[in-house]
């Protein structure tokens, strides 16, 4: 049994393929959510602000879209510590 | 016509020297069975390259030093600097190292290559080595029997070194039963002649077998034996060093630009320590001579004094070549140039031979060769837009980027997908056919998905040059609402490329995700026939039927341009491995919005 295929039976074995994957995925996520929450963050107190009737049309779309892509991150997460 | 004559004279006169001199057929032996070895040892190698050595070499290559002790190690495990290239032209086409590095591991590999003259001085020349060559090659055949890749891998090794071994051996024995025949060392030549002569039989030596690794291998046994002199094997390892940048400007001529210059690099070192050591021949000597006297070599040992020599003489090279790497690498990208655009046809950049050798490169190089593909692609859009590049790229309003029009005439967008997509198209085509042979079932999953996005670029072009013609008739048109209606649809694909340019550029993946998305929502609100601007435009009669007929179709090719541009994008630009692509918006999300928004 050659050394690649010896340890991807160990991780197997002990269901740490899954375990590392679901790891890795969970890092990425959260990384992403803290720099969509940072955004969304911005774009709240930039609305604050005096803005041109454009310029805040554009922001509340952006915003529309980061809580949409904050909301499908934490599903997936939740699905992610859900299999745990 | 040189090439044509070269082997059947090679032929002729080894035929000759087996039949005149059976000691000669021995040596002959000898060095085919090394060479044997050495390939069956790159195959065992490059079983273990479809992962490990590829994560090691990216890892391994950030800063110069790294480079060149990647360069010796994996050399003095490999036991073959030709390998070694082969993988640095192959990352270095498919772009995932720079050419300082590429020059970093091939100055490594150079003193990784001193490593065999050392193990046959120490080793090769003092036991009777043939006796573990057979054990390793009767181990190796029935690994290689195996179905497994990693075993098979492990068992050309051993059969490799086993030849290694056995060849050698042969060599030994050979010069060692010539010499009761003939005394070669009576054909020395002394003087600055004799080191010329010897230095000439060195690199033609090492061209014909293709390897600088045999031919010191083969000085070493004849030198261990006395039927060459010690001055005369220091200029054949001279020599030696010379030819084997030869075979790699061989090997490069097949490859792409980078790999001509490494090429360049490396003949440009060599050549250059090859002329030092001349000049301080005598000087060097001395040298050797000292620091052997240190590690208690005798004087009369002239084999490891030699593997000494070499040692030093390629460490010498490497320590003066240290301070101009960086104005080397400067010389070569300003004398080696790209032939981007020759008579206006653009051909790919990433795409050849030497990144086929791994599955890692070929898919890198396919990726890049896309880039490439959406870059010509891009800027044909924009001029069929009659918008200018620079302006989009740049932070100036969408409304002056309108303003400012790229030409009075239409370009024929019809002959700049001639000239710089579809060559480059087919190559990707052709490229990933081939690559996907050596692929797992997941990379040939995401070659599929870059293969559609190559597809969505040229249907992209395809979609601006239909809307081109009635772009360019009715932003001119009398008829203000019409003119209206174009201009609306000019500025909202001013503003889709633009957005595409920050999604090409940036490396900050939520700022990707969320201009994707944003895309997405914004063409989905853009077309006339959905959003009731049409039948405004017919109730009231402002618009002509067939002026209604151009507009609608034409906002369907805008919708087109930018869908197909964001699926590219998707692929392309977002990595296609990556974790966190669920977050992203699927149409039903997009319509979602669309919908809310009302």
């Amino acid at each position: 049994m050659g050394m690649k295929k010896f340890f991807k039976q160990v991780k197997h074995l002990l269901g740490l393929e899954d375990f590392i994957e679901s790891e890795k995925k969970k890092k990425s996520i959260k990384e992403l959510l803290s720099k969509l929450h940072a955004r969304k963050r911005e774009i709240k107190e930039l609305l604050k602000s005096k803005l041109s009737k454009k310029e805040r049309h554009e922001l509340k779309d952006e915003l529309e879209i980061i809580s949409f892509h904050i909301k499908n991150g934490k599903k997936i997460l939740a699905e992610l510590y859900a299999k745990k | 016509m040189f090439k044509k004559i070269l082997l059947p004279t090679i032929l002729i006169i080894l035929s000759y020297g087996f039949w005149i001199s059976p000691n000669f057929k021995e040596i002959s032996s000898g060095i085919a069975i090394f060479l044997f070895g050495m390939l069956s040892l790159e195959e065992g190698f490059r079983a273990f390259s479809g992962g490990i050595l590829e994560q090691i070499l990216q890892k391994s290559t950030d800063k110069l030093y790294k480079s060149i002790g990647f360069g010796i190690i994996t050399t003095t495990i490999m036991q073959s600097s030709s390998l070694v290239s082969v993988l640095t032209i192959s990352f270095l086409g498919a772009g995932l190292i720079g050419l300082t590095q590429g020059i970093g591991i091939i100055l490594g590999a150079n003193i990784g290559t001193t490593s065999g003259a050392w193990l046959m001085a120490t080793f090769g020349l003092k036991v009777k080595i043939s006796a573990y060559a057979m054990p390793m090659l009767v181990f190796g055949v029935i690994f290689i029997f195996q179905k497994n890749k990693q075993l098979k891998g492990i068992g050309y090794i051993l059969s490799g070194l086993g030849f290694l071994f056995l060849g050698i051996s042969y060599m030994k024995e050979g010069f060692e039963a010539l010499k009761n025949a003939v005394d070669l060392s009576s054909f020395a030549i002394g003087g600055f002649s004799g080191l010329l002569i010897f230095i000439g039989i060195g690199i033609l030596a090492t061209i014909i077998m293709q390897s600088s690794h045999a031919t010191i291998v083969i000085i070493l046994a004849a030198l261990s034996v006395g039927q060459i002199t010690y001055e005369n094997a220091l200029a054949l390892t001279i020599g030696a060093n010379i030819g084997t940048t030869i075979t790699a400007i061989i090997g490069s001529l097949s490859s792409n630009i980078d790999g001509k210059r490494l090429a360049a690099a490396h003949f440009i070192f060599n050549m250059i320590t090859a002329v030092i050591a001349v000049v301080i021949l005598h000087q060097m000597i001395y040298v050797v001579d000292i620091f052997s006297g240190l590690v208690g070599i005798g004087g009369d040992n002239h084999t490891l004094k030699l593997a000494v020599f070499d040692t030093l003489f390629k460490v010498m090279g490497v320590v003066i070549f240290l301070p101009f790497i960086a104005k080397l690498v400067k010389f070569l990208e300003s004398t080696f140039k790209e032939d981007i655009i020759k008579s206006g046809i653009d051909t790919v950049r990433y795409l050849n031979d030497s990144v086929l050798e791994l599955p890692a490169t070929s898919l890198a190089a396919i990726i890049r060769e896309t880039k490439h593909l959406y870059d010509n692609t891009f800027e044909i859009i924009c001029q069929g837009l009659n918008l200018k590049e620079k302006n989009i790229a740049s932070t100036i309003s969408i409304s002056e980027v309108i303003k400012d029009s790229y030409s009075d005439e239409p370009v024929d967008i019809e002959e700049y997908y001639e000239n710089r997509i579809k060559g480059i198209y087919s190559e990707i085509v052709s490229f990933a056919t081939k690559a996907q042979a050596s692929m797992t079932p997941s990379d040939i999953d995401i070659l599929y998905k870059i293969k559609l996005a190559n597809r969505d670029l040229v249907e992209a072009l395809k979609a601006t040059k239909h809307l081109q013609k009635n772009l360019l008739k009715y932003t001119k048109s009398t008829n203000v609402n019409i003119k209206e209606q174009y201009d609306i649809i000019r500025k909202n694909l001013a503003e889709l490329l633009r957005n595409m340019n920050i999604i090409a550029t940036t490396d900050e993946d939520h700022i990707k995700m969320v201009l994707l998305s944003k895309i997405k929502v914004t063409i989905e609100k853009q077309d006339v026939l959905t959003n009731g601007t049409i039948d405004t435009l017919i109730r009231n009669s402002l618009i002509t039927n067939t002026m209604a007929s151009s507009l609608m179709n034409d906002s369907y090719y805008a919708y087109e341009i930018g869908k197909n541009l964001v699926a590219m994008a998707e692929v392309i630009f977002m990595d296609v491995r990556h974790f966190t692509a669920g977050v992203g918006m699927s149409s039903e999300d997009v319509k979602e919005i669309t919908e809310r928004k009302g």
